[in-house]
Protein backbone atom coordinates (compact mmCIF):
# COMPACT_ATOMS: atom_id res chain seq x y z
CA UNK A 1 0.00 0.00 0.00
CA UNK A 2 1.29 3.44 -0.92
CA UNK A 3 1.69 5.71 2.10
CA UNK A 4 -0.48 8.80 2.10
CA UNK A 5 1.64 11.83 1.15
CA UNK A 6 1.03 15.07 3.00
CA UNK A 7 1.66 18.35 1.17
CA UNK A 8 1.44 21.41 3.35
CA UNK A 9 3.85 24.34 3.55
CA UNK A 10 5.25 23.08 6.87
CA UNK A 11 5.74 19.47 5.84
CA UNK A 12 5.87 17.36 2.75
CA UNK A 13 6.17 13.58 2.94
CA UNK A 14 4.42 10.41 4.09
CA UNK A 15 1.91 10.82 6.89
CA UNK A 16 3.45 8.06 9.00
CA UNK A 17 6.76 9.87 8.85
CA UNK A 18 5.06 12.99 10.19
CA UNK A 19 3.65 10.91 13.05
CA UNK A 20 7.07 9.46 13.84
CA UNK A 21 8.68 12.92 13.80
CA UNK A 22 5.95 14.30 16.03
CA UNK A 23 6.44 11.43 18.46
CA UNK A 24 10.17 12.12 18.53
CA UNK A 25 9.50 15.78 19.12
CA UNK A 26 11.34 16.72 15.91
CA UNK A 27 8.22 18.41 14.57
CA UNK A 28 6.16 20.84 16.63
CA UNK A 29 2.57 19.74 16.13
CA UNK A 30 1.38 23.22 17.16
CA UNK A 31 2.77 24.43 13.84
CA UNK A 32 1.04 21.72 11.81
CA UNK A 33 -2.52 22.42 10.64
CA UNK A 34 -3.94 18.91 11.12
CA UNK A 35 -7.38 20.09 10.03
CA UNK A 36 -5.98 21.02 6.62
CA UNK A 37 -4.37 17.61 6.23
CA UNK A 38 -7.66 15.95 7.13
CA UNK A 39 -9.60 18.18 4.73
CA UNK A 40 -7.18 17.51 1.89
CA UNK A 41 -7.40 13.78 2.51
CA UNK A 42 -11.20 13.81 2.68
CA UNK A 43 -11.37 15.86 -0.53
CA UNK A 44 -9.30 13.17 -2.21
CA UNK A 45 -11.61 10.40 -1.01
CA UNK A 46 -14.53 11.90 -2.93
CA UNK A 47 -13.15 10.28 -6.07
CA UNK A 48 -11.78 7.10 -4.61
CA UNK A 49 -11.70 5.51 -1.18
CA UNK A 50 -9.28 2.81 -0.20
CA UNK A 51 -10.66 1.56 3.10
CA UNK A 52 -7.31 0.17 4.17
CA UNK A 53 -5.64 3.49 3.62
CA UNK A 54 -8.50 5.45 5.15
CA UNK A 55 -8.29 3.35 8.31
CA UNK A 56 -4.60 4.00 8.69
CA UNK A 57 -4.78 7.70 7.78
CA UNK A 58 -7.66 8.36 10.19
CA UNK A 59 -5.90 6.43 12.91
CA UNK A 60 -2.68 8.38 12.50
CA UNK A 61 -4.49 11.71 12.31
CA UNK A 62 -6.45 10.87 15.46
CA UNK A 63 -3.22 9.98 17.25
CA UNK A 64 -1.68 13.31 16.25
CA UNK A 65 -4.81 15.26 17.20
CA UNK A 66 -4.66 13.70 20.63
CA UNK A 67 -0.99 14.60 20.98
CA UNK A 68 -1.62 18.12 19.74
CA UNK A 69 -4.55 18.67 22.08
CA UNK A 70 -2.30 17.79 25.00
CA UNK A 71 0.23 20.35 23.81
CA UNK A 72 -2.39 23.07 23.42
CA UNK A 73 -4.31 22.66 26.63
CA UNK A 74 -2.60 24.81 29.28
CA UNK A 75 -1.24 22.78 32.12
CA UNK A 76 -2.19 23.95 35.63
CA UNK A 77 0.91 25.19 37.39
CA UNK A 78 0.21 23.25 40.53
CA UNK A 79 -2.06 20.29 40.07
CA UNK A 80 -4.62 20.28 42.84
CA UNK A 81 -3.99 16.61 43.30
CA UNK A 82 -1.97 14.18 41.23
CA UNK A 83 -4.37 12.52 38.84
CA UNK A 84 -3.70 8.83 38.92
CA UNK A 85 -5.07 8.23 35.42
CA UNK A 86 -3.15 11.08 33.85
CA UNK A 87 -0.44 9.66 31.63
CA UNK A 88 2.92 11.10 31.06
CA UNK A 89 2.99 12.38 27.45
CA UNK A 90 6.04 10.22 26.80
CA UNK A 91 4.08 7.21 28.07
CA UNK A 92 1.31 8.07 25.69
CA UNK A 93 3.69 8.43 22.78
CA UNK A 94 5.32 5.15 23.63
CA UNK A 95 1.92 3.56 23.81
CA UNK A 96 0.89 5.01 20.44
CA UNK A 97 4.08 3.81 18.88
CA UNK A 98 3.59 0.39 20.40
CA UNK A 99 0.04 0.24 19.10
CA UNK A 100 1.12 1.20 15.61
CA UNK A 101 3.87 -1.41 15.67
CA UNK A 102 1.48 -4.03 16.92
CA UNK A 103 -0.98 -3.20 14.17
CA UNK A 104 1.77 -3.42 11.54
CA UNK A 105 2.90 -6.76 12.96
CA UNK A 106 -0.59 -8.15 12.48
CA UNK A 107 -0.71 -6.77 8.95
CA UNK A 108 2.48 -8.67 8.24
CA UNK A 109 1.11 -11.88 9.67
CA UNK A 110 -2.04 -11.35 7.63
CA UNK A 111 0.03 -11.35 4.45
CA UNK A 112 1.70 -14.60 5.55
CA UNK A 113 -1.75 -16.08 6.11
CA UNK A 114 -2.72 -14.79 2.64
CA UNK A 115 0.09 -16.90 1.16
CA UNK A 116 -1.16 -19.97 3.05
CA UNK A 117 -4.72 -19.30 1.90
CA UNK A 118 -3.54 -19.02 -1.68
CA UNK A 119 -1.72 -22.35 -1.40
CA UNK A 120 -4.71 -24.09 0.16
CA UNK A 121 -7.00 -22.68 -2.53
CA UNK A 122 -4.89 -24.43 -5.15
CA UNK A 123 -5.02 -27.90 -3.63
CA UNK A 124 -7.99 -30.24 -3.58
CA UNK A 125 -9.00 -33.29 -1.63
CA UNK A 126 -11.86 -35.73 -1.71
CA UNK A 127 -14.82 -33.89 -0.22
CA UNK A 128 -16.02 -35.24 3.10
CA UNK A 129 -18.88 -37.63 2.37
CA UNK A 130 -20.90 -40.36 3.99
CA UNK A 131 -21.60 -38.28 7.05
CA UNK A 132 -24.37 -40.33 8.69
CA UNK A 133 -26.26 -37.16 9.54
CA UNK A 134 -26.21 -35.84 6.00
CA UNK A 135 -27.04 -38.90 3.85
CA UNK A 136 -30.33 -37.45 2.76
CA UNK A 137 -28.60 -35.04 0.41
CA UNK A 138 -25.70 -37.14 -0.79
CA UNK A 139 -23.42 -35.11 -3.00
CA UNK A 140 -26.19 -32.63 -3.69
CA UNK A 141 -25.73 -29.03 -2.72
CA UNK A 142 -28.55 -26.54 -2.56
CA UNK A 143 -27.03 -24.99 -5.68
CA UNK A 144 -27.33 -28.30 -7.53
CA UNK A 145 -30.99 -28.59 -6.57
CA UNK A 146 -31.57 -25.03 -7.62
CA UNK A 147 -29.89 -25.55 -10.97
CA UNK A 148 -32.06 -28.59 -11.62
CA UNK A 149 -35.08 -26.59 -10.56
CA UNK A 150 -34.20 -23.80 -12.96
CA UNK A 151 -33.92 -26.27 -15.82
CA UNK A 152 -37.40 -27.55 -15.11
CA UNK A 153 -38.66 -23.97 -14.81
CA UNK A 154 -37.15 -23.18 -18.22
CA UNK A 155 -39.14 -26.06 -19.64
CA UNK A 156 -42.30 -24.74 -18.00
CA UNK A 157 -41.64 -21.32 -19.49
CA UNK A 158 -41.66 -22.72 -23.00
CA UNK A 159 -45.29 -23.72 -22.62
CA UNK A 160 -47.20 -20.66 -23.75
CA UNK A 161 -50.83 -20.82 -22.94
CA UNK A 162 -53.71 -19.17 -21.28
CA UNK A 163 -53.30 -18.38 -17.64
CA UNK A 164 -56.01 -20.00 -15.65
CA UNK A 165 -56.58 -19.75 -11.98
CA UNK A 166 -55.60 -22.98 -10.32
CA UNK A 167 -54.90 -24.28 -6.91
CA UNK A 168 -51.87 -26.40 -6.19
CA UNK A 169 -51.18 -27.43 -2.64
CA UNK A 170 -47.75 -28.35 -1.29
CA UNK A 171 -49.30 -31.10 0.86
CA UNK A 172 -50.95 -32.63 -2.24
CA UNK A 173 -47.72 -32.54 -4.20
CA UNK A 174 -45.90 -34.18 -1.27
CA UNK A 175 -48.40 -37.05 -1.38
CA UNK A 176 -48.07 -37.27 -5.17
CA UNK A 177 -44.26 -37.45 -4.97
CA UNK A 178 -44.42 -40.17 -2.31
CA UNK A 179 -46.87 -42.18 -4.46
CA UNK A 180 -44.69 -41.79 -7.52
CA UNK A 181 -41.54 -42.81 -5.61
CA UNK A 182 -43.29 -45.82 -4.06
CA UNK A 183 -43.72 -47.16 -7.59
CA UNK A 184 -40.00 -46.74 -8.30
CA UNK A 185 -37.96 -48.31 -5.52
CA UNK A 186 -34.76 -47.43 -7.37
CA UNK A 187 -35.76 -43.78 -7.38
CA UNK A 188 -36.45 -41.41 -10.24
CA UNK A 189 -34.44 -38.69 -11.95
CA UNK A 190 -35.14 -35.25 -10.51
CA UNK A 191 -36.73 -33.89 -13.70
CA UNK A 192 -39.19 -36.81 -13.83
CA UNK A 193 -40.91 -35.49 -10.73
CA UNK A 194 -42.22 -32.67 -12.84
CA UNK A 195 -44.88 -33.37 -15.44
CA UNK A 196 -43.75 -32.33 -18.91
CA UNK A 197 -46.64 -29.90 -19.24
CA UNK A 198 -46.43 -28.52 -15.72
CA UNK A 199 -47.09 -24.84 -15.26
CA UNK A 200 -44.64 -22.63 -13.46
CA UNK A 201 -46.78 -22.67 -10.33
CA UNK A 202 -46.94 -26.47 -10.38
CA UNK A 203 -43.17 -26.65 -10.79
CA UNK A 204 -42.60 -24.30 -7.88
CA UNK A 205 -45.03 -26.08 -5.60
CA UNK A 206 -43.55 -29.47 -6.51
CA UNK A 207 -40.07 -28.17 -5.74
CA UNK A 208 -41.25 -26.85 -2.37
CA UNK A 209 -42.89 -30.21 -1.68
CA UNK A 210 -39.64 -31.99 -2.50
CA UNK A 211 -37.61 -29.72 -0.20
CA UNK A 212 -40.12 -30.37 2.55
CA UNK A 213 -39.85 -34.14 2.07
CA UNK A 214 -36.04 -33.99 2.18
CA UNK A 215 -36.20 -31.90 5.32
CA UNK A 216 -38.61 -34.40 6.91
CA UNK A 217 -36.25 -37.21 5.87
CA UNK A 218 -39.01 -38.93 3.91
CA UNK A 219 -37.01 -38.91 0.67
CA UNK A 220 -33.34 -38.70 -0.19
CA UNK A 221 -31.65 -36.93 -3.06
CA UNK A 222 -28.40 -38.35 -4.38
CA UNK A 223 -25.92 -37.10 -6.92
CA UNK A 224 -23.22 -39.68 -7.68
CA UNK A 225 -20.92 -37.11 -9.27
CA UNK A 226 -20.82 -33.37 -9.66
CA UNK A 227 -23.24 -32.36 -12.43
CA UNK A 228 -24.62 -35.89 -12.77
CA UNK A 229 -28.43 -36.07 -12.74
CA UNK A 230 -29.87 -35.93 -9.23
CA UNK A 231 -31.81 -39.05 -8.27
CA UNK A 232 -34.63 -38.88 -5.77
CA UNK A 233 -35.82 -41.95 -3.87
CA UNK A 234 -37.85 -42.86 -0.81
CA UNK A 235 -35.81 -42.85 2.35
CA UNK A 236 -35.37 -46.27 3.90
CA UNK A 237 -38.05 -46.63 6.59
CA UNK B 1 14.01 -45.17 0.81
CA UNK B 2 13.78 -47.46 3.78
CA UNK B 3 12.37 -46.88 7.18
CA UNK B 4 15.10 -45.63 9.50
CA UNK B 5 16.37 -48.22 11.97
CA UNK B 6 14.77 -48.24 15.35
CA UNK B 7 11.40 -47.01 14.19
CA UNK B 8 10.00 -50.49 13.72
CA UNK B 9 9.74 -52.78 16.73
CA UNK B 10 12.21 -55.66 16.73
CA UNK B 11 11.03 -59.05 15.63
CA UNK B 12 8.20 -57.40 13.70
CA UNK B 13 7.84 -59.49 10.59
CA UNK B 14 4.89 -57.53 9.25
CA UNK B 15 4.98 -56.73 5.62
CA UNK B 16 5.83 -53.03 5.81
CA UNK B 17 5.26 -52.51 2.12
CA UNK B 18 1.74 -53.85 2.45
CA UNK B 19 1.13 -51.62 5.50
CA UNK B 20 2.30 -48.61 3.53
CA UNK B 21 -0.10 -49.43 0.74
CA UNK B 22 -2.86 -50.02 3.31
CA UNK B 23 -2.21 -46.57 4.81
CA UNK B 24 -2.41 -45.10 1.33
CA UNK B 25 -5.76 -46.76 0.66
CA UNK B 26 -7.15 -45.48 3.96
CA UNK B 27 -6.09 -41.91 3.14
CA UNK B 28 -7.78 -42.31 -0.25
CA UNK B 29 -11.18 -43.39 1.05
CA UNK B 30 -11.27 -40.92 3.93
CA UNK B 31 -13.20 -37.75 3.34
CA UNK B 32 -10.96 -35.70 5.63
CA UNK B 33 -7.70 -35.75 7.55
CA UNK B 34 -6.93 -39.14 9.16
CA UNK B 35 -5.33 -39.01 12.61
CA UNK B 36 -2.37 -41.09 13.76
CA UNK B 37 -4.67 -42.78 16.28
CA UNK B 38 -7.05 -43.86 13.53
CA UNK B 39 -4.18 -45.32 11.51
CA UNK B 40 -2.74 -47.03 14.59
CA UNK B 41 -6.09 -48.72 15.09
CA UNK B 42 -6.69 -49.61 11.45
CA UNK B 43 -3.19 -50.91 10.75
CA UNK B 44 -2.48 -52.39 14.16
CA UNK B 45 0.99 -50.88 14.43
CA UNK B 46 2.72 -48.43 16.77
CA UNK B 47 2.40 -44.66 16.22
CA UNK B 48 6.06 -44.31 15.25
CA UNK B 49 5.55 -46.96 12.56
CA UNK B 50 2.59 -44.98 11.24
CA UNK B 51 4.78 -41.87 11.02
CA UNK B 52 7.50 -43.82 9.25
CA UNK B 53 5.04 -45.34 6.76
CA UNK B 54 3.53 -41.96 5.94
CA UNK B 55 6.93 -40.38 5.63
CA UNK B 56 7.94 -43.02 3.12
CA UNK B 57 4.65 -42.67 1.29
CA UNK B 58 5.22 -38.94 1.01
CA UNK B 59 8.67 -39.66 -0.51
CA UNK B 60 6.96 -41.94 -3.06
CA UNK B 61 4.71 -39.05 -4.08
CA UNK B 62 7.62 -36.84 -5.14
CA UNK B 63 7.01 -36.01 -8.78
CA UNK B 64 3.42 -37.31 -8.64
CA UNK B 65 0.09 -35.49 -8.75
CA UNK B 66 -0.81 -35.98 -5.13
CA UNK B 67 0.74 -35.31 -1.75
CA UNK B 68 0.05 -35.83 1.93
CA UNK B 69 -0.64 -32.72 3.94
CA UNK B 70 -0.50 -32.60 7.75
CA UNK B 71 -3.47 -30.50 8.64
CA UNK B 72 -5.56 -29.98 11.78
CA UNK B 73 -3.88 -32.91 13.52
CA UNK B 74 -4.35 -35.43 10.72
CA UNK B 75 -2.96 -36.63 7.40
CA UNK B 76 -4.82 -35.55 4.30
CA UNK B 77 -4.35 -36.86 0.79
CA UNK B 78 -4.68 -33.96 -1.62
CA UNK B 79 -3.60 -32.63 -4.99
CA UNK B 80 -0.58 -30.47 -5.68
CA UNK B 81 -1.02 -26.71 -6.09
CA UNK B 82 0.69 -26.50 -9.48
CA UNK B 83 -2.06 -28.72 -10.94
CA UNK B 84 -4.87 -26.51 -9.68
CA UNK B 85 -5.99 -25.30 -13.11
CA UNK B 86 -6.61 -28.86 -14.40
CA UNK B 87 -8.49 -29.93 -11.30
CA UNK B 88 -10.55 -26.77 -11.34
CA UNK B 89 -11.47 -27.29 -14.97
CA UNK B 90 -12.50 -30.88 -14.27
CA UNK B 91 -14.59 -29.93 -11.23
CA UNK B 92 -15.86 -26.84 -13.06
CA UNK B 93 -14.89 -24.76 -10.07
CA UNK B 94 -14.17 -21.08 -10.23
CA UNK B 95 -11.28 -19.60 -8.34
CA UNK B 96 -12.14 -19.74 -4.69
CA UNK B 97 -13.05 -16.43 -3.18
CA UNK B 98 -10.26 -15.24 -0.86
CA UNK B 99 -10.97 -13.56 2.47
CA UNK B 100 -10.97 -9.77 2.49
CA UNK B 101 -7.89 -8.03 3.85
CA UNK B 102 -9.85 -6.80 6.87
CA UNK B 103 -11.17 -10.31 7.57
CA UNK B 104 -7.66 -11.74 7.29
CA UNK B 105 -6.24 -9.15 9.71
CA UNK B 106 -9.02 -9.77 12.20
CA UNK B 107 -8.45 -13.50 11.92
CA UNK B 108 -4.72 -13.01 12.51
CA UNK B 109 -5.45 -11.06 15.70
CA UNK B 110 -7.83 -13.77 16.95
CA UNK B 111 -5.36 -16.52 16.04
CA UNK B 112 -2.45 -15.04 18.00
CA UNK B 113 -4.37 -13.52 20.89
CA UNK B 114 -7.06 -16.09 21.53
CA UNK B 115 -9.25 -16.15 23.49
CA UNK B 116 -10.04 -12.51 22.75
CA UNK B 117 -13.03 -10.20 23.04
CA UNK B 118 -14.44 -7.99 20.33
CA UNK B 119 -13.30 -4.86 22.17
CA UNK B 120 -9.74 -6.22 22.34
CA UNK B 121 -9.77 -6.94 18.60
CA UNK B 122 -11.05 -3.44 17.92
CA UNK B 123 -8.37 -1.92 20.13
CA UNK B 124 -5.72 -3.41 17.85
CA UNK B 125 -7.46 -2.65 14.58
CA UNK B 126 -8.66 0.80 15.62
CA UNK B 127 -12.02 0.28 13.89
CA UNK B 128 -15.31 -1.38 14.65
CA UNK B 129 -15.12 -5.05 13.76
CA UNK B 130 -18.51 -6.51 14.69
CA UNK B 131 -19.53 -7.13 11.10
CA UNK B 132 -16.28 -8.89 10.23
CA UNK B 133 -16.48 -11.01 13.38
CA UNK B 134 -20.01 -11.99 12.37
CA UNK B 135 -18.79 -13.10 8.94
CA UNK B 136 -15.91 -15.11 10.43
CA UNK B 137 -18.36 -16.85 12.77
CA UNK B 138 -20.63 -17.69 9.83
CA UNK B 139 -17.71 -19.24 7.97
CA UNK B 140 -16.80 -21.27 11.08
CA UNK B 141 -13.28 -19.84 11.11
CA UNK B 142 -13.74 -18.55 14.64
CA UNK B 143 -16.12 -19.55 17.42
CA UNK B 144 -17.47 -18.35 20.71
CA UNK B 145 -15.57 -20.06 23.55
CA UNK B 146 -17.17 -18.50 26.61
CA UNK B 147 -17.18 -15.20 28.39
CA UNK B 148 -14.47 -13.10 29.93
CA UNK B 149 -14.76 -12.53 33.66
CA UNK B 150 -14.78 -8.78 33.21
CA UNK B 151 -17.23 -5.91 33.17
CA UNK B 152 -20.17 -6.86 30.93
CA UNK B 153 -18.91 -10.43 30.60
CA UNK B 154 -17.95 -10.00 26.94
CA UNK B 155 -17.85 -13.02 24.60
CA UNK B 156 -14.43 -14.57 23.98
CA UNK B 157 -13.51 -15.76 20.48
CA UNK B 158 -11.02 -18.40 19.36
CA UNK B 159 -10.13 -20.05 16.07
CA UNK B 160 -11.67 -23.36 14.99
CA UNK B 161 -10.38 -26.57 13.46
CA UNK B 162 -11.83 -25.22 10.22
CA UNK B 163 -9.38 -22.32 10.55
CA UNK B 164 -6.46 -24.79 10.65
CA UNK B 165 -7.82 -26.61 7.60
CA UNK B 166 -8.46 -23.35 5.74
CA UNK B 167 -4.81 -22.34 6.06
CA UNK B 168 -3.37 -25.87 5.96
CA UNK B 169 -1.94 -25.60 9.48
CA UNK B 170 -1.05 -28.61 11.63
CA UNK B 171 -1.91 -26.77 14.86
CA UNK B 172 -1.70 -23.26 16.31
CA UNK B 173 2.03 -23.58 16.90
CA UNK B 174 2.31 -23.93 13.13
CA UNK B 175 1.23 -20.30 12.62
CA UNK B 176 3.74 -18.07 10.85
CA UNK B 177 6.15 -16.38 13.23
CA UNK B 178 5.91 -12.65 13.54
CA UNK B 179 8.80 -10.24 13.06
CA UNK B 180 9.52 -7.82 15.88
CA UNK B 181 6.91 -7.76 18.60
CA UNK B 182 5.64 -11.16 19.54
CA UNK B 183 1.85 -11.13 19.45
CA UNK B 184 1.58 -14.54 21.07
CA UNK B 185 1.61 -13.09 24.55
CA UNK B 186 -1.72 -14.62 25.43
CA UNK B 187 -1.00 -18.07 24.06
CA UNK B 188 0.26 -19.23 27.42
CA UNK B 189 3.92 -19.78 26.74
CA UNK B 190 3.33 -21.85 23.63
CA UNK B 191 6.53 -22.00 21.67
CA UNK B 192 6.11 -21.39 17.97
CA UNK B 193 7.68 -23.68 15.40
CA UNK B 194 9.78 -21.46 13.19
CA UNK B 195 9.32 -21.77 9.45
CA UNK B 196 11.60 -20.29 6.87
CA UNK B 197 8.69 -19.27 4.70
CA UNK B 198 4.99 -19.41 5.45
CA UNK B 199 4.16 -21.20 2.19
CA UNK B 200 6.57 -23.99 3.00
CA UNK B 201 5.10 -24.38 6.43
CA UNK B 202 1.96 -25.93 5.01
CA UNK B 203 3.60 -28.00 2.37
CA UNK B 204 3.72 -31.54 3.55
CA UNK B 205 4.74 -34.15 6.08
Amino acid sequence: MMPYIVKIPQFEGPLDELLTLAQQGSVDLREIPLARIAEAYLAGTEHHVDLEEATEVLWMLAAMIEMKSRLLVPKPDIPAEPLPLEEDPSDLEARLEEKLQEYRAFKEVASALRALEDYQHRIFARPPGDDPNAVFLEGVTLDDLFRAFQQVLERAREEVGEITAEEVKVAERMEAILTQLAQHPQGVVFADLFAAAATKLQVIVTFLALLELIKNRRVRAQQPQTFAPIRVALAAP
Amino acid sequence: MTIPNGLVPHGDDLNLDELKRAAESILLVSGGPVTVDQLVEALGVAPQTVHALLWELQQDYAGRGIQIQVVAGGFHLCTRPELASYVQRFLRLDHREPLSQAALETLAIVAYRQPITRAEIEAVRGVRSDHIIERLLERHLIRDVGRKQALGRPILYATTEGFLRYFGLKDLADLPVLEGTDPRGALGGMTPTPHASPAEGSEAV
